[in-house]
């Protein structure tokens, strides 16, 4: 019998340092070591909608590599899970899909609302942004699991954090998986490239069914209000 | 059983009541999952011929397979498994003797299933008011689906994610047609997938069901999880390829077959008394890409996205559906020699806005056709409407009528076979059904070896997708029992043969023979439950058009079909079977090497 382990920080590190894949993983983020944080140009997951399909093996991937399967005590790879993927297609009719994942907004909305005080000697709040990847990052043992960054990313950009339902803490914050995004590596459709962006630039930093109305006036060229 | 839960949920509507039962190991281990662990279930609750199939009685299932929920490339296929309202053999032995039926649907709604926990679930009974089942992992309702009856599937599909409030939902639904008991009504998901033939709408219809919702939060898992993530990735790494034939199916989809099929002769044209449609470029993949045509789409974890949506703008105005396929560009395009595009996809988004079979409703319009060009039936029989060649309003008037059983389309919604028997006039020879089920786009005069064993001995009735030889047909039932897509199944050969899956899946090693005998269990199980029904030789037999009337256009020009040659192709094919050629019945060494013994005949 397996068991699902949600990845960490710390257990990522282990299996990079005992994995095979280790060394391809600390080029990624050698590349990524040169970007200061705070620019609006980093590298980010790229959203090109007019090739996603739909076929969702970004999720199954995702959640396979964030969420580790304990093996007989070996750690793996998990087989996938969408209800635990940070990254999420979502489907419309007339037909448009719309994969969405945190923006990396320049901005963070949910770091700013954080109401947890900065940590004396790092200076974070319980939610912050890595300095290496540019990603948000909890720190649940200093989360009071308030909800705030959830609330704010729903009502203003992708909605992409979700509360653990025992705890109210964040999850599903994209994770780049360290640098070498899984989602990216197995979307055949090219839908998906980790490239730097304007992380400003169209379709960005909203609501998927904000950006499927405007995919679907683009496509179909009819207005069409979905939620 | 490693990778499968073990659960059937069992909803009967009769009472409210909810059950969840344990599979049996065994039934796993022999039948699968999808298409055959559905037949086996199918025929554990009906123990006797003759149950009306629109009684509450009748299960009706639907069955994801064991490879939905998993990530293998191109896994989401839902078998719905019933017994039919459109099959009914020469001699029935019963008031309501009928086949199996069994429809395929891709989309998401299989592997969601999984996700929620089940490996097949099955609805009995009959509702006192439409209602629609949702199920959330452990938590199933029956809910009151008043405010949806008469809603048509393009409507209903926007409306209920909506009301739902949460687009994780994935759902499936009849429209009008399988609320008027249309017995060629499908069951229709995402507004543009079916699960198609053999009128399992119609029985969902006589449940007052309108529609089932899953969402899951769990996943299946696997005995062998390094063996299964090692297969993973060399599946992926095959598709990640793009050659030519992924590029294909992305470029056309089935489409591109269109115009194929057209150039070499084996297209149903003019109720497939020709092969070949002179105007097929119209309807075909390049005009599509050119005005209709915007995006591809894919079903769960496809890596072929065959589907393409899009708008075409015209008369029939500007509608967004997804455009020509080969089957529904054929059956409501050249067999009815219709090549307006805009049209044609007004056609087709109706037929699946009605929530109609399309391939069986563009069978009947176009025999009417041709006994309407005949003189056989004159305008008073089709009230009112004039049924020419051609004629895209004339086809929308008769897509409503049938959906809602009006008239001349309360008649015709019954098939070709009754409205034969009904016309007369010598009008049976270009009926084209086998067992009363009408055949699908390919035409039979060209390759009778192929199709012609395809359409006559497929469990379902005619059926295009049944297979052409007995390892066809076997290999087929397989792919439909495993939740798999047969346009994929090219790439899962050698290393990555299913099988491979299975083991790593299940953690019990799949030899070759064991796998292909389960197919082979599968499609005679099938056979036993139509040969209780009272189906014989004499239902396996192809229309007679195919024998007397050869192409008079075309690359086939001439071809027809040898009665001799194919009886004898016929009596090949019983005897490979085991199966006895004047009665067709199975042989008892063939259902005891099978370990069908159970099933009484």
């Amino acid at each position: 019998m397996t068991k699902l382990v949600a990845h960490t920080r710390r257990a990522f590190v282990r299996n990079v340092t005992l994995g095979a894949g280790a060394l391809a993983m600390f080029r990624g983020i050698g590349l990524l070591a040169a970007q200061a944080s705070g620019d609006t140009k980093v590298k980010a997951i790229f959203i090109d909608f007019d090739k996603c399909s739909g076929c969702r093996t970004c999720e199954m991937a995702c959640s396979a590599f964030n969420h580790r399967a304990d093996v007989g005590g070996k750690m793996m790879e998990g087989l996938g899970n969408p209800e635990l993927s940070n990254i999420r297609v979502w489907h419309y009719n007339p037909d448009v899909d719309v994969p969405v994942t945190c923006f990396l907004c320049s901005d963070a909305p949910c770091v700013e609302t954080c109401p947890v005080e900065k940590h004396p000697s790092t200076g974070r709040k319980a939610l912050y942004r890595d300095p290496l990847l540019h990603t948000v990052v909890c720190d649940y043992d200093r989360c009071i699991g308030c909800g705030s960054c959830a609330v704010v990313c729903a009502s203003s950009r992708g909605g992409v954090i979700e509360r653990n339902p025992e705890n109210g803490k964040p999850g599903r914050i994209c994770t780049l998986c360290g640098g070498d995004p899984s989602c990216v590596k197995y979307c055949t459709y090219g839908a998906l490239s980790f490239r730097e962006i304007e992380l400003d630039e169209p379709l960005r930093n909203m609501k998927p069914g904000d950006i499927a109305g405007k995919l679907i006036e683009k496509y179909y060229e009819i207005t069409h209000r979905v939620n | 059983m490693n990778g499968y839960y073990g659960k059937l949920l069992d909803v009967n509507l009769s009472n409210g009541k909810v059950k969840v039962i344990d599979i049996p190991e065994s039934d796993m281990r022999n039948f699968i999952g999808g298409r055959g662990l559905g037949m086996k279930i199918l025929t554990d609750r009906i123990k006797k011929p003759g149950l009306d199939p629109l009684s509450p009685a009748n299960p009706l299932l639907f069955m994801p397979g064991p490879f939905c929920g998993l990530p293998i490339p191109n896994s989401s296929r839902t078998c719905v498994v019933t017994k039919s309202p459109r099959t009914n053999p020469a001699n029935p032995l019963y008031k309501h003797s009928s086949g199996i039926g069994y429809a395929n649907m891709g989309g998401f709604f299989g592997p969601e299933l999984r996700f929620a926990g089940y490996d097949a679930m099955v609805v009995t009974g009959k509702a006192r008011k439409p209602v629609y089942i949702c199920i959330e992992d452990d938590r199933v309702e029956i809910r009151d689906a008043s405010k949806y009856w008469g809603m048509k599937t393009d409507e209903f599909d926007r409306k209920f994610i909506e009301d739902l409030g949460d687009r994780r939902f994935e759902s499936c639904y009849i429209g009008p047609a399988g609320e008027n008991l249309v017995p060629m009504a499908c069951i229709i998901n995402t507004a543009a997938r079916a699960a198609g033939r053999g009128g399992t709408g119609c029985v969902m219809g006589s449940k007052n069901l309108k529609a089932i919702a899953v969402r899951g939060t769990k996943s299946p898992q696997v005995a062998n999880h390094e063996k299964f993530l090692e297969l993973l990735e060399l599946s992926r790494k095959t598709f990640a390829g793009l050659d030519d034939g992924v590029k294909r199916w992305r470029a056309s989809g089935t489409t591109g077959a269109l115009e194929n099929s057209s150039n070499n002769g084996t297209q149903a044209v003019k109720n497939f008394r020709e092969g070949t449609f002179e105007e097929v470029q119209k309807i075909g993949t390049l005009a599509n890409r050119e005005k209709i045509w915007k995006r591809d789409f894919a079903c769960f974890t496809c890596q072929l996205a065959c589907k393409k949506s899009g708008n075409a703008k015209g008369a029939y105005g500007t509608l967004v559906h997804d455009g020509p396929e080969y089957e529904t560009g054929t059956m409501l395009g050249t067999n009815l020699l219709i090549s307006d595009l805009n049209g044609l996809q007004k056609l087709i988004y109706d037929g699946d806005d009605y929530g109609l079979d399309i391939i069986s409703a563009g069978n009947v319009i176009g025999f009417l056709m041709e006994c309407y060009e005949k003189g056989l039936i004159d305008t008073d029989f089709l009230d009112g409407i004039d049924l020419r060649w051609g004629s895209v309003d004339a086809t929308l008037e008769m897509l409503r009528k049938i959906s809602y059983r009006d008239g001349i389309g309360d008649k015709a919604s019954r098939g070709v076979k009754y409205m034969a028997a009904l016309i007369g006039k010598g009008s049976e020879n270009f009926a084209i059904h086998v067992k009363g089920h009408e055949l699908a786009a390919w035409n039979v005069h060209r390759n009778p070896g192929s199709y012609g064993i395809t359409y006559t001995m497929s469990n379902r009735g005619a059926c295009h997708l049944s297979g052409g030889s007995k390892t066809a047909q076997d290999s087929m039932a397989l792919r439909d029992s495993l939740g798999t897509c047969s346009f994929a199944s090219s790439w899962f050969r050698n290393d990555l043969h299913y099988r491979h899956f299975m083991s790593a899946i299940t953690g019990i090693e799949w030899s070759e023979k064991e796998f292909v005998m389960a197919g082979e269990r599968i499609f005679n199980l099938e056979k036993m439950f139509n040969y209780r029904e009272g189906f014989r030789r004499g239902d396996d037999v192809l229309p007679e058009r195919f024998y007397t009337e050869p192409y008079t256009i075309g690359a086939a020009k001439g071809a027809v079909v040898n009665r001799d040659s194919f009886e004898g192709i016929q009596n090949k094919f019983y005897d490979e079977r085991g199966w006895d050629r004047e009665t067709t019945r199975p042989l008892k060494e063939t259902i005891d090497r099978l370990g069908l013994g159970y099933f009484l005949l």
